[in-house]
Parts: structure tokens; C-alpha cells; sequence
């Protein structure tokens, strides 16, 4: 409570803006809520567990919707659950549709906006065919820029699309060469060559919303990179960009590097207790662990086998499960 | 050799000058036909010889005895049919003795003693002509038999005959003979006679004897009003007709010939005996219409229902049929159908109908008509059940076609996703295709009327309970029998959301205890954790999710999420398909960290709200079923706490419908809104002391040096300040 920033504000605003009102209001919330139950074992007891539970964020597992989105801090938290949760299916290397995706995302916050999930989709897929398989790494990357980003990416998107209408948003005096330059756009032919904006005044644009944006936005610095390597591009194609870029991937730091996704160390061992303890199992589920593959649901991935740990952290470095890379495990 | 019996019938009838044909004898002609049914028989049994008498037969017949008469005599004995009907069978013998000379006569080796034959002036007919003995001795009859004739040959002067044979020729054409006009016995059985002629003069005919020939209709009748027997078997006739003006037939013989049919037999009045063996007779019509018909035989022929022959039961005089060599012979129902259906017979199939047969045959008819009945019945039910469906069907329909408005993130767009062909659209009007068709119109009228009321339908099968339409869950809330409950293992919902279904899962667990295989059909499965409210039951062995309706199936890891949730009740089936040790091990790989995750990593005060919302909603539907059951309730705890013990680590994975989940959040908004206000109140107050603290925090330096200088001040001068000490301290007493 003593950085330098609090004497800048007033003591309320600067607790709102670091969320910590959220915090205090979800606490007596819960307090609220289970009343009964907690006085049984204190209250001191409960928040001492709900501020734990906060910093290790483990406080969003199965809550509603609205308090999951309410930080970014329990943006990142819901994000990290999910990867953990659901890390394995990825690792089974199933493909899957965007439905199915959003009922694991429901299975952790039941009322998780379809969405959210389909925008994320859109980012995987470039905007089309909704129903095609996705690999988890690559849905969860962008599922990641969506949802932590997702008032940002709005906005993002407004400006896209004035952008593409010839008007800048961001300047009050339009500038005539590049407006004049979008308002010829429309000749089909060029269509193709010209499609989307330009990055220089797409990543003018975003530098000016970075700055005013009161939502959590990626750092400006990364954006500017990611706009500089290209000439133009589109709404998706940055999207995409965002989505596969290490830097902001480590600046939002929910989830680990995609070389490193699938690898868990802690919950492989919990899963191997897990699964020692199926009654009956015992044998061959640590004798023969490739016995819980299944045979034939994704052919290419057959011969993937399910390897114990120190087999598969360096499978994974090569393959992380998205879709371009499929077979490489196999060799 | 019937001509030959009908030749000494007629000999007799000759002797008595009157011939009168049995006309008081009504067996007789019973006996005439009865004769050639057994002929016919003897000819179906193999040798062909009477109907077309062999080669072979023939030379014998000839060379043995060259006595039509007696071998007709023998046969009659054989066949003991007629003999006896004729009462006296003196008559026969000097006919007999002097056909044979006749027929001596008639003899290949024609020797012209007695009969004549001269060309005539016209050449193609030979002129008969008998010697006077001879027309002296039998005037009134004249047998040709066996002639070779290829015509019929002009006989002059013999006006008085009454009898006329022309067997065994080759005739192509019946002429020559219009003079005859007191001819009453016309026989040209076995010759090549194609069409009926020549015999509109012959007024008095009674017999007329065509069989074995080639005739192909029945006609040029018109004037043997006084016709008694017409014999037409063996001929090629493809239907009756012409016959009604013949009101005094009795005996009709069309076996052996092209019928396809029956009918057309309205006139013939005196009819008592029908021939039709050996036809291609497929229904037969008119026969009520025929008063005196005793004797019906329609052997061999193509009769595969009663339906088509059902004016037999109308007939009230008919005693003898038979219906052997027809496909309904063959059935298992033709006895008793025939004989209940026809009360007054007496015989069928050449056998005597004896009572018990006709008891059995009433018993048997009784039982069939209780089956239909019972039949209609359940076909009654089945149409209603399907009415029923069809409409919940359509109401779900509707619902489902009316909720992706309301909730988009429920609309149905996955079953028509391309990666599952098998998917079955949502379409579940073609699933209940329109067939009304087997009901009568009045039936379905009835039901139509019955349906539309109709919004949901409960049904136990055996050990199956159906639900269809969400009204028919209500129906868990009956009263079951022990018994019933106890039976049902299966539970199969359609047409209801799932959402409803979960609310009545406490209910079906205590109502069914047995409830082992779960069928889900068009329940709008949409997500895995839809399938944690399947947990709270006490067994389930087998889950059967359609595709139809339940979008879920689509998933990939569908299965594993309910065999990973659903572990402790060890599933042996999942959608009819075993579950094996690597499909558990499977489940346990995908989802084992999150219920890792969500029991280990979950804050303790989550944890025990989380299980407490599914204890407390268990206790909920306790306080209601509490004190009728105390028994029920107690099992009810230890199986909670079995849950809870088994299934810790996946309790906390549970499923609250939408409706009751947005409750919640409602519930949880008004807290929240509470909270905030709070903690604005909390955080304001605190912020301002913390300011009023700062302030004081910014202010007491100065503060303290100012009260240090005023003090220090105060006591510079020691004496006075004393001084004043001492003042104050009397001053208070």
C-alpha cells in the first residue's frame, strides 16, 4: 500500500483501480453467502483463506461469469485454471470444436458466454468455418488475447472498422493522403492486394487507444511490434499476431510458453496418483501407460503415445499439439 | 361310362315310357355327381381314364368285354353308387343284353346287320338307317358309339327316339339332329365338338352330355327350358353365362375347365348340385342366390381366403362342399372358419362334419374373435400412443424452434455440424411418419379427438418406463405399485429438457430404486456438465444418450467427461457400447486434474458451499418426503454420505439447471449490490479516519514541541509554580 502511485490518488479511487474493492466486496459477498458455515470456523479463518485463495488464484474455480471477468488478475487466474484443468486434453491431442471448448470452459464457470468462446474461435480460424476443429494450444492462445483482452479488442475492432470506412478515429483532422487512399479502395481487383489497413496507421491509432484505454491492453511496445513487421493486415491477421506472440503471452503471464504448455510436472504426478488409484486398475494403468490411449479417434495421433514425464518434455518441445505440426511426435 | 349309366337310366326310363329322371328321387342326381366325383377322383389319382380314357383302356375295354353297358354295370358296382338308387336293378338286364348287340353292332367291324350307314346324296353326310327289327326292338333309343364319325350322320325315320349316343367319335359339329324333337338323352361325351349347336329344336332335352370336348362358351341354349343335366366338364369355357333361363337344371357339372371365377348363376332355381373342380376359380359369387344348391365342389382350384368365397355362408341349403387343392385348405384356420361360418353344413371335403368338430370349431372362432378384439384394441392404443408422440413431438418442436431465440447459446447449429453424418437433424416430424392408412377413418377420428389433449405420455413397458413431454414427468409423483417400481429398470425420457428432468431426479431415484439404464432422447443435451446431475442418483449401469435432440453426443470427449464424473457408479455401458478398462483410464487422464484441481485447490469455504448447495438441496426434498418414510430417509443420509465419501474429489463438479443457476445469480446480484454499498460505506469511513490520522500524524510534531515549550514555561519559576500547586490542591478540598 506504499508505492509511490498511492499519493497520487485518493485513498478510494486508488483501492478501486487496484481492484481491491472487488476483492473486499466478493469476500463479505461470500461471507454473506455462507454465513452459517463459516462462523462455524471463524471469519478471521475465511478471509485469511480468501485472500490466500485470491493470490493464488484459485478463488475463480466455479464462480459466476461476472466476477470472473471483473479483474485481470482473475482473468488470468480463470486462464491458468483453465490450462491446467484441461491441459491433458490437449495433450491427448484431440481436435476440438469450438462447442466443445465452451463446454469445458462451462465446466469450470457455468455460465460462461458462448460469445466469448466463438470470438476466440474466430481468431483460430480466421472468421470462417465455425465448425472446424481447433487444437488447444492454438484455441487457447487466442482464447487467452480474447477473453483478457476482450474490452480492448473491442475497441480494436471499432477502430478496424473506421479504418476501413476511410474515417480515423483517433484524429480530429482526417488525414487527407491516407483517407484518400481508403476511399479508392473499393476496386475489386485490388481487393485482394489491399485487404485490411494500414499497420503504420493501425498501430498510430492503437498507440493513441493504449494510452487512453482504462481496460488492461498489451503492452503499446509489443503491439508496435507485431504491427511493424508487416505492411498492411487485417483485423483477424492482427488478432492472430497477438494471439502467437511470445511477449504479450509472458507480459499477461497466465500461461507458459507454448513449447512449455503441455508441461506440467506437478499435476502429472497428481494425475499419476489419480490414476493408481482406479479400483482394479492399478496394473496396467502404471505398467502400460500407452494402454490409456485411445486407439483410433485421431488417426494421424495413433502412434502418439501417452509417455510418462521424462519421455514427453522433450516430445513436447517439438510438438505442441497445434494443427500444423501433427505427426512430428511419431518420429 | 356315366353316358353308359344314363343309358341304362334312360333304358329303364324307356321301359316306364315316362322318363322321369329321378325327378322324384332327389339323391339321384346326388349320386350321378357323386359318381363322377369319384370318377374325377380316380382320374386325379393317376390314370386319366375315364376323363380321357387311354389307348390302352379303351382296347381293353373293347376287346374284353365290347360291353359299354356292363363295364358301366362293373363300375357301378365298384363305385356302389347307383344301383342301389335305381332300387331295381332287374330293369337294367334285358337293356343290357341288348345295348350289347347294339353296341356289337356299333363295333369297329360294323357289320350292317342291324344298322345301315349309306353315303347319301349329299357326300360329306352318311345316311343311318336301321333295319326295321331293330327300330322294333328299340325304338326309342340309337347308340353310335365308337363310330369314327367326324359328322353327325342324318338319321331319317326315327323321330320316336328319345335317346342318343354318339360317344367316343370324332364330331366337330352338332347337326343332323334338329328332327329328333322328342330327344330327351343327348350324349356326345369325347368328341371334337367346339362350339354348342343345333339344338334349339330338341324342346324336350333333359340330359345333354358334352363333356370331353372343345366348347369354349356356354351358349345356344336358349330353348332346353326343360334341361335337368347339363354335363360341360372337360371343355374350355372361361365362364359361366347364358345358364339363367335353365330354371329346371339340378345338376351343373363345369369341372375341368378355364373358370377364373364364379358368378352368374342368378335363375337357375332348381339348381341342386355345381360341379366346379379343376378350374383356376379364384372368388366365387351368387351362390346364395341359388335356392336348392345342396352339393358344392370346387376342388382344385386357386381359393386362398374365405372373403372370396364368403356368399357360401349365406346360402342356407348348401349341406357337402369340399375345398381340397385350394391354398386355403392349406391354412390353419380353414376348418374352423368354413364351419363356423357355415352352420349348415354337413359334409366337407367328402367327410362328415361331426359336432365335435363344429364345437371346436365355434370355440375356435370365439377365441379368434377376442383376439381381433383384443388387437384392435392395442392397435387401437398403439395409434393413440403414436398420435400422442407425434404431437408432443410437435410441441417440442415448436419449444425447440422458439428457445434459440430466447437463448442463443442453446441453439441447435452443432447437430448440423459436417464432422457427423450419423447426426440425425433436429427434424423429429420424420421420425413419426404419417400413417394413418391402417386404421379406419372412424377410429382415427375418435383418437384425433383423444390426441390433441394429449401433451405427454407415460408408459411401462416390462421393465421399461417411458416418458414423453415434459407433463410426463409429473407422473414420478404417482403413487407407483411396489411391484412396478420394482420392475423398472430402464427410464427413458423424450421430448423434455434436461433441465426438467434434473429436477425430478431425487424423485425418480427413491420412486425407481432399481432404475439401472437411463435412455435420453431429444432432452437438449447441450453440455458435459449437464451430465453431473446424473451423479446424485443411486445406480446407473448403463446411460443411453440419442443423438437425436442431444447435441452433446456430437463432443469428442462426451463420453469420458460422463464415465469420469459418473466413476462411481462404474458404468458397464455407454450408448450400448461396453465400457472398457482403457475407456476408464481414458476419463481419468482427460479430467483427473480437474477434479484434482477443483477438490484440492478450491478454499476450503468454497468446498463446503459448494457441497453444501447439494446437501442442502438433498435436505430440501427430505423436509418434504419426511415423516411419511422415515425408513426412506435414512437410507437417503447414508446414501448422501456415500456419495459425498466416494466422490469427493468430483462433488464439487455439479450442475444447477439454467433457471435455478439464474436465480442464483439474481440472489447473488442483490447480496453484491448490498456488499458494495457496504463496503463503499466501510472503505469511505476508513479512508476518511485514515486521513483525519494523517492530518493529526502531519500536525503532532509541532503539536508536541508547542506543549513541551508551554510546559517548560510554566515550571521555569520554581517557587511559583509551587505555589500554584499548593493553591490548587486546597482549592480541591
Amino acid at each position: 500500500m506504499l508505492s509511490p502511485e498511492r499519493l497520487a490518488l485518493p485513498d478510494y479511487e486508488y483501492l478501486a483501480q487496484r481492484h481491491v474493492l472487488t476483492y473486499m466486496e466478493d469476500a463479505v459477498c461470500q461471507l454473506l453467502e455462507n454465513k452459517e458455515d463459516i462462523s462455524q470456523y471463524g471469519v478471521a479463518r475465511f478471509f485469511t483463506e480468501y485472500f490466500n485463495s485470491v493470490c493464488q488464484g484459485t478463488h475463480i474455480l466455479f464462480r459466476e461469469f461476472s466476477f470472473i471477468q471483473a479483474t485481470p488478475h482473475n482473468r488470468a487466474s480463470f486462464l491458468r485454471a483453465f490450462w491446467k484443468c484441461f491441459r491433458t486434453v490437449g495433450k491427448n491431442g484431440d481436435l476440438l470444436t469450438m462447442r466443445e471448448y465452451h463446454c469445458l470452459l462451462q465446466l469450470l464457470c457455468p455460465d460462461f458466454p458462448l460469445e466469448l468462446t466463438q470470438k476466440a474461435a474466430r481468431i483460430v480460424l480466421m472468421d470462417d468455418a465455425m465448425d472446424c476443429l481447433m487444437s488447444f494450444s492454438d484455441f487457447l492462445f487466442a482464447f487467452q488475447i480474447q477473453f483478457y483482452y476482450s474490452e480492448f479488442l473491442e475497441s480494436v475492432a471499432a477502430i478496424y472498422q473506421d479504418l476501413l470506412a476511410g474515417k480515423n478515429p483517433n484524429t480530429v483532422i482526417v488525414p487527407t493522403s491516407s483517407s484518400g487512399q481508403h476511399r479508392q479502395r473499393p476496386p475489386l481487383g485490388e481487393a485482394s492486394l489491399l485487404e485490411g489497413v494500414e499497420a503504420s496507421l493501425f498501430s498510430q491509432c492503437l498507440e493513441n487507444l493504449c494510452d487512453r484505454h482504462k481496460y488492461s491492453c498489451p503492452p503499446p511496445a509489443l503491439v508496435k511490434e507485431v504491427l511493424s513487421n508487416v505492411q498492411r493486415l487485417t483485423f483477424y491477421g492482427f488478432l492472430v499476431a497477438l494471439s502467437k506472440h511470445h511477449g504479450i503471452n509472458q507480459a499477461l503471464g497466465a500461461l507458459p510458453d507454448k513449447g512449455d504448455l503441455m508441461h506440467d510436472p506437478a499435476m502429472d504426478e497428481e494425475l499419476e496418483r489419480l490414476l493408481a488409484q482406479i479400483p482394479g486398475l492399478v496394473n496396467s494403468a502404471t505398467a502400460n501407460p500407452e494402454a490409456g490411449c485411445l486407439p483410433s479417434r485421431t488417426p494421424p495421433r495413433v502412434g502418439s503415445p501417452w509417455r510418462p514425464l521424462h519421455h514427453a518434455r522433450k516430445v513436447e518441445a517439438e510438438s505442441d499439439g497445434s494443427t500444423e505440426e501433427t505427426d512430428e511426435s511419431e518420429t | 361310362m356315366i353316358p353308359g349309366k344314363y343309358r341304362s337310366v334312360s333304358g329303364r326310363a324307356a321301359n316306364n315310357v315316362e322318363f322321369k329322371l329321378n325327378k322324384e328321387t332327389p339323391s339321384f342326381s346326388g349320386r350321378l355327381l357323386q359318381h363322377d366325383l369319384e370318377r374325377n377322383y380316380s382320374s386325379r389319382q393317376g390314370d386319366g381314364r375315364v376323363i380321357s380314357p387311354s389307348p390302352r383302356n379303351k382296347s381293353s375295354c373293347i376287346s374284353s368285354t365290347t360291353n359299354v353297358t356292363e363295364l358301366c354295370g362293373l363300375e357301378m358296382k365298384t363305385t356302389m353308387s347307383s344301383l342301389s338308387a335305381f332300387g331295381d336293378s332287374s330293369i337294367q338286364t334285358p337293356s343290357k343284353s341288348r345295348i350289347r348287340q347294339g353296341c356289337h353292332s356299333a363295333g369297329p367291324n360294323v357289320s350292317g346287320d342291324h344298322i345301315h350307314l349309306a353315303s347319301s346324296s349329299m357326300p360329306s353326310f352318311p345316311i343311318l338307317q336301321r333295319s326295321s327289327e331293330e327300330k322294333i326292338l328299340y325304338s326309342d333309343r340309337l347308340t353310335l358309339e365308337r363310330q369314327k364319325l367326324t359328322v353327325c350322320p342324318i338319321i331319317d325315320g326315327e323321330e320316336h327316339l328319345r335317346l342318343l349316343n354318339f360317344q367316343h367319335n370324332f364330331i366337330t359339329r352338332i347337326q343332323n339332329i334338329s328332327n329328333l324333337q322328342r330327344l330327351i338323352f343327348l350324349d356326345l361325351y369325347d368328341n371334337q365338338i367346339e362350339e354348342i349347336s343345333g339344338l334349339s329344336t330338341l324342346r324336350s332335352l333333359r340330359v345333354l352330355l358334352l363333356g370331353k370336348n372343345r366348347i369354349k362358351r356356354i351358349s345356344n341354349l336358349e330353348n332346353l327350358k326343360s334341361l335337368d343335366v347339363l354335363d360341360l366338364h372337360g371343355n374350355q369355357i372361361t365362364k359361366i353365362e347364358n345358364v339363367s333361363h335353365l330354371c329346371d337344371l339340378r345338376v351343373l357339372n363345369l369341372a375341368r375347365n378355364l373358370l377364373s371365377h364364379v358368378d352368374n348363376l342368378n335363375g337357375l332355381d332348381s339348381l341342386t348340385e355345381l360341379n366346379l373342380r379343376h378350374n383356376q376359380i379364384t372368388f366365387v359369387r351368387d351362390v346364395d342366390n341359388l335356392p336348392c344348391l345342396q352339393r358344392l365342389f370346387l376342388s382344385f382350384n386357386n381359393i386362398s381366403t374365405f372373403e372370396s368365397v364368403c356368399c357360401l355362408a349365406d346360402s342356407s341349403s348348401l349341406s357337402d362342399i369340399t375345398f381340397d387343392g385350394n391354398p386355403i385348405a392349406q391354412e390353419s384356420w380353414y376348418k374352423h372358419t368354413i364351419l363356423q361360418n357355415m352352420m349348415q353344413l354337413r359334409q366337407l371335403d367328402m367327410k362328415r362334419v361331426t359336432e365335435e368338430e363344429r364345437r371346436i370349431a365355434s370355440v375356435v372362432a370365439k377365441k379368434e374373435e377376442e383376439k381381433k378384439r383384443e388387437s384392435h384394441k392395442q392397435s387401437l392404443l398403439k395409434e393413440k400412443k403414436r398420435l400422442t408422440i407425434n404431437n408432443v413431438a410437435r410441441k417440442w418442436d415448436l419449444q425447440q424452434n422458439r428457445i434459440p431465440n430466447i437463448a442463443p447459446n442453446q441453439d441447435r447449429k452443432v447437430s448440423d455440424s459436417p464432422q457427423d453424418p450419423s447426426q440425425l437433424h433436429g427434424s423429429t416430424v420424420s421420425a413419426f411418419p404419417e400413417e394413418t392408412g391402417s386404421l379406419d377413418s372412424g377410429l382415427s377420428n375418435t383418437l384425433q379427438g383423444l390426441s390433441v389433449t394429449d401433451t405427454h405420455l407415460v408408459e411401462v413397458d416390462g421393465d421399461t418406463l417411458s416418458l414423453y413431454g415434459s407433463g410426463a414427468l409429473e407422473s414420478l409423483d404417482r403413487n407407483w405399485s411396489v411391484q412396478t417400481a420394482g420392475m423398472v429398470t430402464t427410464v427413458s425420457f423424450t421430448f423434455i429438457e434436461f433441465d426438467e428432468i434434473v429436477q425430478v431426479l431425487p424423485k425418480l431415484k427413491i420412486k425407481f430404486p432399481n432404475s439401472l439404464h437411463l435412455k435420453f432422447k431429444e432432452t437438449n443435451l447441450v453440455m458435459l456438465q449437464q451430465f453431473n446431475a446424473l451423479a446424485q442418483l443411486r445406480r446407473v449401469d448403463q446411460l443411453t444418450i440419442d443423438p437425436q435432440g442431444n447435441p452433446v453426443v456430437n463432443f469428442t470427449l462426451w463420453k469420458y467427461y460422463v464415465l469420469f464424473r459418473l466413476s462411481h457408479f462404474s458404468m458397464q455401458k455407454i450408448n450400448g457400447t461396453e465400457v472398457t478398462q482403457n475407456d476408464m483410464i481414458m476419463a481419468e487422464r482427460l479430467f483427473g486434474i480437474l477434479a484434482h484441481v477443483a477438490s484440492s485447490e478450491l478454499p476450503q469455504y468454497r468446498l463446503i458451499s459448494i457441497l453444501g448447495d447439494v446437501r442442502k438441496k438433498q435436505f430440501r426434498y427430505l423436509l418434504e418426503t419426511k415423516g411419511k418414510k422415515p425408513g426412506l430417509v435414512n437410507e437417503e443420509n447414508s446414501d448422501s454420505k456415500r456419495l459425498v465419501g466416494e466422490n469427493t474429489n468430483r462433488a464439487t463438479l455439479n450442475y444447477t439447471t439454467r433457471d435455478f443457476y439464474n436465480e442464483r445469480l439474481e440472489e447473488i446480484k442483490e447480496k453484491k449490490k448490498f456488499c458494495k454499498m457496504y463496503m463503499e460505506d466501510l472503505v469511505k469511513e476508513a479512508t476518511e479516519i485514515n486521513m483525519k490520522n494523517e492530518a493529526l500524524q502531519k500536525l503532532w510534531p509541532q503539536m508536541f514541541i508547542e506543549l513541551v515549550r508551554d510546559a517548560v514555561i510554566e515550571i521555569r519559576n520554581k517557587n511559583s509554580y509551587m505555589k500554584l500547586c499548593l493553591q490548587q490542591i486546597t482549592d480541591q478540598k
